[in-house]
């Protein structure tokens, strides 16, 4: 069984249908990247997995059971949606770490807020999270003093705390110098050698033919094609996908 | 003669009330600017256009006639009786910086990026522990500038009061002019200079401590 399934989502946002009805799966310590051009529905697809917006229809399920429901969306309680919604993590395109606590305090403010474990332990892996994103140095700055490609390690580190099932990327590097791109995709994939389920909305084609096992192309709220990298990428089958991707070249 | 001994200790008595004035007004003003925040920013218009209209006409008006109509407007629409000078004075300042606050508090919630709540909302926090642990400090931060420009222009506007004769600072000042002693009322700059002296420390101060962070 997927670890992930996600079954024919639709969302619009007044007249305009964001997405016309998406269905995918994605098999557990598999990395799929879902690429497009802007507008296409890629953000907002990714957006309704981690309930920042919610899909009018569609499901969607970790692991067999039914994590939302368009349909049934107000019978959820907000606790229930919030314990739902932590089998997702996500990274956002602008980092969204929280300028008032240094990167340490970053890590370690929702575990605390949870309960998952003493102080000792959530310190304890934070450090190990910060170590493993290359900021041992950095523990104790605040976000200010980072530079962008810091802080998005940072938050990678931020969201790899509460160990989500599936760890979202929303266009991790969009906001960063060129230079900087280099260090984030790095830790990207190291993740995947450490088999962590992904889903990575991303304009870095050579990156997402690299790193991923599946890619989706989107374009006006559908799945335009999809398959493994060197079928996509080497084969594009419709005009569409041949023409981003030459844009793109 | 009245040495300047006798002089101070008058129009300290008067900056008294002034300083009553000001520390009540800000004590039933914050908390209802809040309300009246919210109220401004619902997305109800049944609520919020009221809401916004009032705010116009206390912002559009000036609060001296504000004063006036607290204070005479019910006896001569209605027949009540006269409200206390001083509490007529206080509900007027409550109602008008209440008004004031409310629009920079909502400058201040505005300026917290949505990118915060969500990321508070991702990693699995309550509402109200994204308020008090994530937004609350930089919504502080962010209305202790236009904060302590409002308060300065408090302290100096309780001054207005004396249009319904409550007994401040000007009105004590002035007393000594009837008696041909015009100086005193010069020298009460010196308590409101004191005064927001160090109001504007206190605010730079709260401003260094926060700035640690953007």
């Amino acid at each position: 069984m997927a670890l992930l399934e996600v079954k024919d989502l639709t969302k619009s946002f007044g007249k305009t249908e964001v997405l016309k009805g998406i269905s995918f799966s994605l098999e557990q310590g598999k990395v799929l990247s879902i690429i497009g051009s802007s507008g296409g529905g890629k953000s907002t697809l990714l957006r309704c997995l981690n309930f920042l917006e919610f899909a009018e229809k569609g499901t969607i399920s970790v692991n067999g059971e039914t994590v939302y429901d368009g349909e049934k969306r107000g019978e959820t309680s907000e606790a229930r949606m919030r314990e739902n919604r932590l089998h997702f993590g996500l990274v956002f395109q602008q980092f969204n770490l929280f300028p008032q606590y240094d990167v340490l305090g970053n890590i370690t403010l929702a575990p605390t807020l949870l309960k998952r474990g003493t102080a000792e332990e959530i310190t304890a892996r934070a450090m190990e999270l910060i170590k493993r994103v290359g900021l041992e140095d950095k523990a104790h700055n605040y976000p200010c003093q980072l530079s962008g490609g810091q802080q998005q390690r940072a938050a990678i580190a931020r969201a790899l705390a509460l160990d989500p099932e599936i760890l979202c990327f929303d266009e991790p590097t969009s906001a960063l110098d060129p230079e900087l791109t280099g260090e984030v995709l790095k830790v990207i994939r190291e993740l995947k050698e450490l088999d962590r389920t992904m889903i990575i909305v991303t304009h870095e084609m050579n990156f997402a033919r690299d790193v991923s096992d599946d890619i989706i192309f989107m374009a006006n709220g559908e799945i335009e094609e999809q398959g493994p990298p060197e079928q996509v990428f080497g084969f594009p089958k419709s005009e569409i996908l041949k023409k981003f991707l030459k844009d793109y070249s | 003669m009245y040495s300047f001994w006798d002089v101070t200790l008058s129009l300290l008595d008067g900056f008294w009330i002034t300083g009553k004035l000001f520390l009540l007004t800000l004590l039933f003003a914050l908390p209802l600017g809040l309300i009246v925040c919210f109220g401004s920013m619902s997305k109800y218009k049944i609520l919020s256009a009221p809401v916004k209209t009032i705010v116009w006409i206390i912002r559009g008006s000036p609060l001296m006639l504000q004063i006036l109509i607290v204070y005479y407007g019910p006896g001569l629409m209605f027949g009540l009786p006269l409200l206390p000078r001083f509490s007529a004075a206080l509900v007027t300042f409550v109602i008008n910086y209440s008004c004031y606050f409310s629009e920079i508090y909502r400058g201040g919630i505005q300026a917290v990026p949505k990118g915060q709540y969500e990321a508070g909302q991702v990693l699995g926090m309550t509402r109200s522990q994204i308020f008090f642990r994530v937004t609350l400090l930089q919504f502080v931060k962010r209305i202790i500038p236009p904060m302590g420009n409002e308060l300065i222009t408090l302290v100096k506007d309780t001054a207005l009061s004396r249009t319904i004769a409550v007994y401040e600072i000007i009105w004590a000042a002035e007393s000594f002019q009837k008696k041909g002693l015009v100086w005193p009322l010069f020298y009460t700059a010196v308590f409101y200079l004191v005064f927001n002296g160090l109001l504007t420390i206190l605010f730079s101060k709260a401003e260094k401590k926060l700035s640690y962070f953007n």
